[in-house]
């Protein structure tokens, strides 16, 4: 999941409100971590060129460093269950506490030979008011992915939902977010990928007012067991971050299930 | 598949008219083909049923899986025929046995396809004993669909003149894979895995129990007709006594807990009944017991729920049937074979190559008749590849730098990473094709003609 408060957006446009929190950036593959495995990661974001101000109370992400720790355990060949715990480093606030989610997913198993990968995540947290007005959101992500050949395509149109705070009332946002990349070599894989928030779908916000992404990132693919991607984001539109650099590494531990049947 | 030793095969009488020839209209004659075969292969689609409601289409001989089993003896002619009903060309191997280009079943040596409807007739003469088997050798193609992952394949025992018959009774085991699928494999390319593994074209719990007797000596002769796994196989509370690798006797029938099989691999072990009760026979990896690979074995008078307990460890080592004090032999020309792959993106599988190139772009290679050659099967990949050579067999002479001998074989898994050293000596001119019996890998370049100068 990534958490943009993307409530903020919605706080009218006269606010022109566009602080945001990336904590983690990262579309989603339809894989599920295998059974009896480990997945940890830690997503290092930071906002080169953001909101300076606080506005309504949130703090501002210029330069500020999100630090997101995700734990995801397989359960079986079809199923997973993540979680997550955000934090903020800012100059003159430390490191801040910012909230948990947890994410259940299942995933179409592979053994039912489908043409492309489906999986279905949904995602409920906190985080804390001073980093986003609403402090329980709930998430339900479709993920489909194919990769042919060198080229790989995943796509999560993902529905947002505000649990408590300000945007109860606001309905369901729609947040895409697409991955297209190409594998350079074995080891090397270079793509783009996009994150939005168009706001609600019963009131899609102006293109000024969305929040729109793109990330040129690079994958690298030393190990099964590690995950290494890395980028840089631009954002165009005025409520959204203008630069952050995005960093995920993971490890997968095997808790003796893989290697025991070579 | 149960056959008692009394059961011969069927043709033995027809041997003389074997070679007498018809001729006309057969496309593919090593021998002279008689006025009627001694066996008939027809090739059609069939609805089979791995298990009560679950059933499958695919390719097979004669609507059985795995194809009936031919019982042939060494030296004696026999013909077949061959009827492809299928709308695509297919073609039979038979692989093990050292016969003539013509007939062995490969296009790349000049054995004819069997085109779409119709139909061949082959004959040759069985050389040599022991434990080989019959299947397509078409192409698989990206859809998994056509060659090895059909059901087309079965088990051919060419009984030696002399038989010291040191058992009791014998099984034909066939494990094969199904509902072959491709998923990411550890290495960033594409692997296939299967939802259903089979012995004798059934799933665990859908096949007759294998009866056995207290104090019985069983001699099992498995096949692994799997497309691109190998695969393991253990009977709890017994012991495998190997007796014979590949159809051919090995110097050391030493005793074994867990039997590795690469794709095309084939092993005769004798079980001593000595544990009544109610067994598994099988995988005894999680995925592929899941999957169905299994039978049972049931003694007199014993009943009850399966046992399947998992050995302590898998393991497995070709030495341990070698001669105890290897016999060192010189020889007269050196083949490096390096097996590499090329990346496709982790959306496609690699394209294989041996010294570089993949088939057909590379030269033959050279044999010379009568002369010892070490071929060195140096594996650079990242996979576990089982190699082989058609119309011969080769004796192993070093695994990971460990002098051996005394171990005769025509497949031979050749792990990531390691190096196997075999002779071969040249001793059945024509052009000869050695490739991985991966389909996979075959499929995409994994293949070479050994040509005799």
């Amino acid at each position: 999941m990534r958490f943009f408060p993307f409530v903020l957006i919605l706080l009218g446009a006269a606010a022109l409100a566009h602080a945001q929190g990336n904590y983690e950036i990262q579309v989603y593959g339809a894989d599920t971590v295998a059974p009896r495995s480990t997945m940890v990661e830690l997503h290092s974001n930071f906002t080169a060129d953001g909101q300076r101000r606080t506005i309504g109370g949130i703090a501002p992400t210029f330069h500020a460093e999100h630090e997101t720790l995700e734990i995801t355990q397989g359960i079986n060949d079809w199923s997973e269950l993540g979680f997550y715990v955000f934090t903020s480093e800012q100059s003159g606030q430390g490191v801040q506490w910012v909230g948990d989610h947890i994410r259940p997913r299942v995933r179409v198993p592979e053994k039912w030979r489908w043409p492309v990968g489906v999986s279905l995540s949904t995602e409920v947290g906190y985080q804390r008011a001073l980093f986003s007005p609403d402090t329980w959101t709930w998430e339900i992500r479709p993920i489909v992915d194919k990769q042919t050949g060198r080229w790989y395509f995943a796509v999560n149109p993902a529905l947002e939902r505000t649990w408590h705070g300000p945007d109860i009332d606001k309905g369901i946002d729609f947040a895409p977010a697409v991955k297209i990349s190409y594998d350079f070599t074995r080891k090397v894989t270079g793509g783009l990928e996009y994150y939005a928030d168009y706001g609600s779908i019963t009131s899609i916000a102006s293109l000024h007012n969305q929040q729109q992404q793109f990330f040129p990132a690079i994958d690298i693919n030393v190990s099964p067991d590690w995950e290494i991607n890395f980028g840089v984001g631009v954002g165009p539109t005025a409520a959204t971050d203008h630069w952050i650099v995005k960093g995920i590494i993971g490890r997968r531990f095997n808790w003796g299930g893989r290697n025991k049947n070579p | 598949m149960r056959t008692g030793r009394r059961d011969f095969l069927r043709g033995a009488s027809l041997t003389a008219a074997a070679i007498l020839a018809s001729g006309a209209g057969w496309t593919q004659n090593s021998q002279a083909a008689p006025a009627s075969p001694d066996y008939s292969i027809e090739i059609a689609e069939t609805d089979w049923e791995l298990a009560p409601g679950k059933k499958i289409r695919t390719a097979a001989y004669n609507g059985q899986i795995p194809g009936k089993l031919l019982r042939l003896v060494e030296g004696r002619p026999v013909s077949i025929e061959i009827v492809n009903h299928l709308d695509r060309a297919e073609i039979v191997h038979w692989h093990g046995q050292w016969i003539p280009p013509d007939v062995d079943g490969s296009m790349e040596e000049g054995s004819p396809m069997i085109s779409p409807g119709g139909h061949t007739r082959i004959a040759f003469t069985p050389r040599p004993s022991g434990l080989h088997w019959y299947h397509t050798h078409a192409m698989g193609h990206r859809e998994l669909k056509y060659g090895l992952f059909t059901g087309q394949s079965g088990m051919m025992y060419v009984e030696p003149r002399a038989n010291p018959g040191a058992y009791d009774d014998e099984q034909f085991l066939v494990l094969h894979d199904w509902e072959p699928y491709y998923s990411a494999s550890d290495d960033g390319s594409l692997m296939v895995q299967y939802v259903s593994g089979s012995i004798n074209g059934r799933l665990l719990g859908h096949n007759d129990p294998i009866r056995v007797r207290e104090g019985q000596r069983v001699l099992f002769h498995i096949l692994n007709a799997s497309a691109t796994d190998p695969h393991w196989v253990a009977f709890a509370g017994h012991k495998f006594q190997v007796i014979a690798l590949d159809g051919r006797p090995v110097a050391t029938p030493a005793t074994v807990e867990t039997l590795r099989l690469g794709p095309a691999e084939r092993i005769s072990a004798v079980v001593t009944m000595n544990a009544p009760g109610v067994w598994v026979l099988g995988e005894p990896r999680a995925r592929f017991r899941q999957a169905g690979m299994g039978t049972v074995i049931e003694y007199a008078g014993q009943s009850g729920k399966p046992q399947n307990p998992q050995p302590a460890s898998l393991a497995w080592d070709y030495r341990a049937f070698a001669d105890a004090v290897p016999a060192v032999r010189k020889p007269d020309l050196t083949i490096p074979l390096v097996f590499t792959s090329r990346f496709q993106g982790h959306g496609a599988v690699d394209r294989w190559m041996i010294n570089g190139k993949s088939f057909p772009d590379g030269a033959p290679i050279l044999l010379h008749e009568g002369l010892r050659h070490r071929l060195i099967f140096d594996n650079r990949s990242l996979d576990d590849h089982p190699i082989h050579l058609h119309r011969h067999a080769f004796e192993l002479v070093s695994i990971r730098g460990a002098a051996l001998s005394g171990v005769m074989k025509d497949v031979v898994v050749v792990e990531t990473g390691t190096r196997v050293e075999a002779d071969l000596v040249a001793s059945n001119p024509g052009d000869t094709l050695f490739h991985c019996h991966q389909q996979d890998h075959m499929d995409s370049g994994f293949m070479a003609l050994f040509r005799y100068a």
